[in-house]
């Protein structure tokens, strides 16, 4: 018995050639706002489907308050979806698409109007409610989405790439909001995207998955300091990749000995270890073999990418201020931040 | 495909067409060729039937001719050819509105381009070989008859002939059908998967989601569909032609022998008055289907 | 090849039934056109025997040549209007979107009282008017071809590039651009042909002789001929034009995918 409002277990699905899902399995907090993060391909909306009831699972449970869900249809299932794009009813305004969910349940038309501009307002909107689709821009159309979504007051709201169509501004801007949102209202949430920036900023927990399996689900922090496979690594934050030899707890590159991690594998010898980019600080030193190949400002910081004597590249995360007198063709030594580097097999 | 205008500024900043008209000069010329194309072997000769039409045998205004295009048999034709022309459109948009559906919701992609081929090759067929075709189908000896009759159906079991009303009504379904499809189909492929998948996950049935989303959106389609195979219908004259030969009293028959000389009148201009008569019935019926085509697209895209 | 999304029992039984529909007329003429019932037995008499009349191929060559006539005359004025249309005369566009949907809108049975009417005495005696009124008949479809094909090739970038490697509006027009629409030009093309060569209502009604009207005239002297002939048109026109629409707009169409 748990206490958590939503649950996939076990959950497998197949289609003709490949396995979109492979016994997945995870468990939302209520309240909670879940990413699914991951590459084209890995499931993430197979999963955030099959939670809808667009999908159906061939194997494993969708546990709703610990009720298998699996078998009811999806206009029974009570939770609010905003889809990437183009989702509202053109025939209707924005607030008779927002009030649709009531009608559907038989609400009062007095009722339904209220809350359909109740909910308008709570998403910025409130003088929109006679627009129709046409006549709204994209960020104002997926607002309404969420709106509609809210409307029913659902068990969990399930959103799908919401941002991916939308500009940058509108995307960062919005993304702030559905997260003020979520939390004042409490609904139980689950985040579809492929931006790992965008789910970073608004989750409570991010599920990093590849190939239909969940490679780690933890809180942002924890993903990015402590990233359980190189898949993880790799995908959440930019990672150098630096040839290094291990003995015993320590690991040897770049002229210097620093501590691996305690976690990594077991293996000695040749490793590769992974260092974030701003883990590494680079200062200017005419008698090092290093160089710097090119620097790009970009903005509050920048990044200097340089070439070690074995012509491996290193990338430095800095401060711009701190770099400012750096240029291509300088020599520089490099500082490693961390204590202990995480490795994998080279 | 949004593209800027070619500029038409030099270095230094000034108009190389000069002024403002030099500019209006340039969208008068390019579209001039089609515009007087259009004129003589379009424009010009509808007008005349229009200024003729209120010409008498002298030449001098009158309005005789409508009055007499008023009156019997023609007013028995313009009924006919209206009733054909509904029931015709009826008949045809049922069938093809739901061919249309099932194609774009459930066929593939190439499926979709084939229908749309063989739509498009078949709306085109009429006139005499089509009559021809069905006389040799489905003529008293023809071998879909037999083919039919060999199933328990009898077509003639009532007071049926091709040569009828009923009968021309039969034969516009050949390409009648096929041009529903292909005037519909858009309209169905616009109908995002989104918009259903939405409405279900809001708590609507099927049934609901048709109600409420699919066929409003859908229904000003069908009508202005309808009225495009309805215009279609009325001004058809090669098949009714070849079918009837003059034993089924329509409009565009009518016009026909008039100018054959199989019928003489003393209002010579009468037939410039029929065709007038079609002018406008086909007018009432275009002009609906155009502008509810414009306000449709807007989310078709 | 298209039966592969055939698990659905509704698309299953449409495309059954609209196909007997379609088939059912076609085979059963084509079976009442190789009857020979003097012989009691079926064979292609009838076929030889119109494809043996003398005026065949009179009308037959008339026919064609009106179409071909009508299909150029089209070509020569959409194409460098339509092109001009989307380079430069964005602006008049829904006033030729409207010109050239007005055949259309109007019976023919009114555009060919009034060419009567209208048109000077020598046009009225010379064959090749036929042609002019084809191509105001044909215009709807050859317009919106040619500008749906027009509007998926990035024009504004090749016109420019081509004048600015020193061909001028003719050259560029011919050399650069039609190449490229190529498929989208065939299909009009191929549509003016097939509607002019069908064409039956204008030619009646002005007296003239072409071979849709030599089908009704023969059928007053054999029956069994006029009905073979049909049939012979009928299927010549659909695997014409079925060809067309197959194998020429994949073409066109991926000459905008590759673009994208």
């Amino acid at each position: 018995m748990s206490n958590s409002p939503l649950e996939l277990k076990n959950v497998t699905r197949r289609f003709k050639d490949m396995v979109a899902l492979d016994n997945l399995n995870l468990e939302v907090g209520s309240g909670e706002l879940v990413a699914l993060l991951g590459p084209s391909g890995c499931g993430k909306t197979t999963a955030l489907r099959i939670v809808a009831g667009l999908d159906r699972a061939d194997e494993g449970q969708v546990l709703l308050k610990d009720r298998d869900i699996n078998h009811v249809p999806a206009h029974k299932r009570n939770m609010g979806m905003v889809f990437q794009a183009y989702s509202l009813f053109p025939n209707m305004t924005a607030a008779e698409n927002v009030a649709f969910g009531l009608q559907m349940r038989k609400v009062s038309k007095n009722k339904r109007r209220d809350k359909a501009n109740e909910l308008l307002e709570l998403v910025g909107l409130p003088s929109h409610a006679h627009r129709f689709t046409h006549q709204l821009s994209g960020g104002q159309q997926q607002r309404v989405a969420l709106a509609r979504a809210l409307a029913i007051e659902p068990e969990v709201l399930l959103l799908d790439e919401p941002l991916s169509a939308l500009d940058a501004k509108v995307r960062t801007n919005l993304r702030e909001e559905i997260r003020r949102l979520q939390l004042s209202l409490g609904t139980t949430t689950i985040f579809v995207t492929h931006d790992q920036e965008e789910a970073m900023a608004v989750s409570d927990r991010v599920a990093v998955m590849n190939k239909g399996k969940i490679e780690q689900i933890a809180s942002p922090d924890v993903l990015y300091n402590a990233p359980a496979t190189d898949f993880v690594a790799g995908f959440v934050g930019s990672m150098n990749r630096i040839h290094a030899t291990k003995t015993g707890a320590n690991l040897f590159l770049i002229g210097r000995t620093v501590g691996a991690a305690k976690n990594g594998p077991e293996v000695e010898g040749s490793v590769t270890a992974l260092i974030r980019h701003e883990s590494v600080r680079v200062t200017a030193d005419a008698k090092s073999d290093i160089v710097i190949l090119n620097r790009s400002f970009l903005g509050p910081v920048s990044r200097i990418t340089c070439q070690l004597l074995n012509g491996e590249l290193i990338h430095s995360m800095m401060p711009s201020a701190e770099s400012a007198n750096l240029r291509a063709g300088d020599r520089v030594k490099v500082e490693l931040l961390d204590k202990e580097l995480l490795f994998q097999k080279a | 495909m949004n593209q800027p205008e070619i500029s038409t500024l030099d270095r230094k900043g000034a108009s190389k067409r000069g002024t403002l008209s030099g500019q209006s000069l340039g969208l008068i010329l390019g579209v001039l060729p089609l515009v007087a194309f259009m004129g003589v072997f379009f424009f010009w000769p509808l007008w005349s039937v229009l200024w003729s039409s209120f010409e008498d045998n002298f030449g001098a205004f009158t309005l005789k001719n409508f009055e007499v295009a008023l009156g019997e048999p023609y007013r028995t034709a313009f009924s006919n050819s209206i009733t054909l022309g509904l029931i015709s459109a009826i008949t045809s948009a049922i069938p093809g509105a739901i061919i249309a559906y099932i194609i774009e919701s459930r066929g593939s992609q190439k499926l979709r381009q084939f229908i749309a081929s063989i739509s498009s090759v078949l709306s085109t067929t009429g006139g005499v070989p089509l009559a021809f075709m069905f006389i040799a189908a489905y003529g008293a000896e023809g071998s879909a008859t037999a083919l039919l009759r060999a199933f328990g159906i009898n077509i003639y079991a009532g007071s049926f002939t091709l040569y009828s009303l009923a009968g021309v009504i039969f034969v516009y379904s050949y390409f009648m059908v096929p041009t529903m499809v292909i005037v519909f189909s858009p309209a169905v492929h616009g109908i995002r998967r989104e918009w259903q998948e939405a409405a279900k996950n809001l708590g609507a049935t099927t049934a609901q989601f048709w109600r409420r989303v699919g066929i409003p959106l859908l229904f000003p389609s069908f009508i202005s569909s309808l009225l495009l195979l309805f215009a279609a219908a009325f001004s058809a004259y090669a098949t009714a032609r070849a079918m009837t030969s003059g034993s089924v009293a329509l409009v565009p028959l009518m016009i026909g022998n008039l100018v054959d000389g199989n019928v003489i009148n003393d209002q010579m201009n009468l037939g410039k008055a029929l065709a007038m008569g079609m002018v406008i019935v086909s007018l009432v019926a275009m002009i609906p289907y155009l502008l509810i085509q414009r306000r449709a697209s807007r989310w078709q895209q | 090849m298209v039966f592969s999304k055939l698990k659905s029992l509704p698309l299953f039984l449409t495309l059954l039934i609209a196909g007997l529909f379609v088939l059912l007329p076609l085979g059963s003429s084509a079976e009442f056109s190789l009857r020979q019932p003097t012989k009691q037995n079926h064979g292609f008499d009838n076929y030889v025997w119109f494809i043996s009349q003398p005026e065949f191929g009179h009308y037959m060559g008339v026919s064609f040549s009106l179409a071909a006539v009508s299909a150029l005359i089209l070509l020569v004025l959409l194409v460098p209007t339509v092109v001009w249309l989307n380079l430069k005369g964005q602006k008049l566009r829904p006033f030729v979107d409207f010109i050239t949907l007005m055949p259309l809108v109007i019976p023919v049975v009114a555009l060919a009282i009034g060419a009567q009417n209208s048109l000077p005495e020598f046009a009225q005696t010379n064959q090749f008017i036929l042609s002019f009124l084809y191509a105001v008949l044909a215009m709807p479809y050859a317009y919106r071809t040619l500008d749906t094909g027009l509007k998926a090739i990035p024009l504004q970038t090749i016109s420019e590039a081509a004048r600015g490697l020193g061909a001028n509006w003719f050259r560029t027009i011919v050399r650069v651009i039609t190449p490229i629409i190529r498929g989208t030009v065939l299909s009009a093309l191929f549509m003016t042909l097939a509607l002019s060569f069908g064409e039956y209502t204008i030619t009646s009604l002005l007296h003239w002789d072409t071979f849709t009207t030599w089908v009704t005239v023969i059928s007053q002297a054999n029956v069994m001929g006029a009905i073979a002939l049909s049939v012979f048109s009928l299927v010549a026109i659909f695997i014409f034009l079925l060809l067309v629409g197959l194998f020429i707009k994949p073409a066109a169409s991926q000459v905008a995918k590759e673009e994208e």
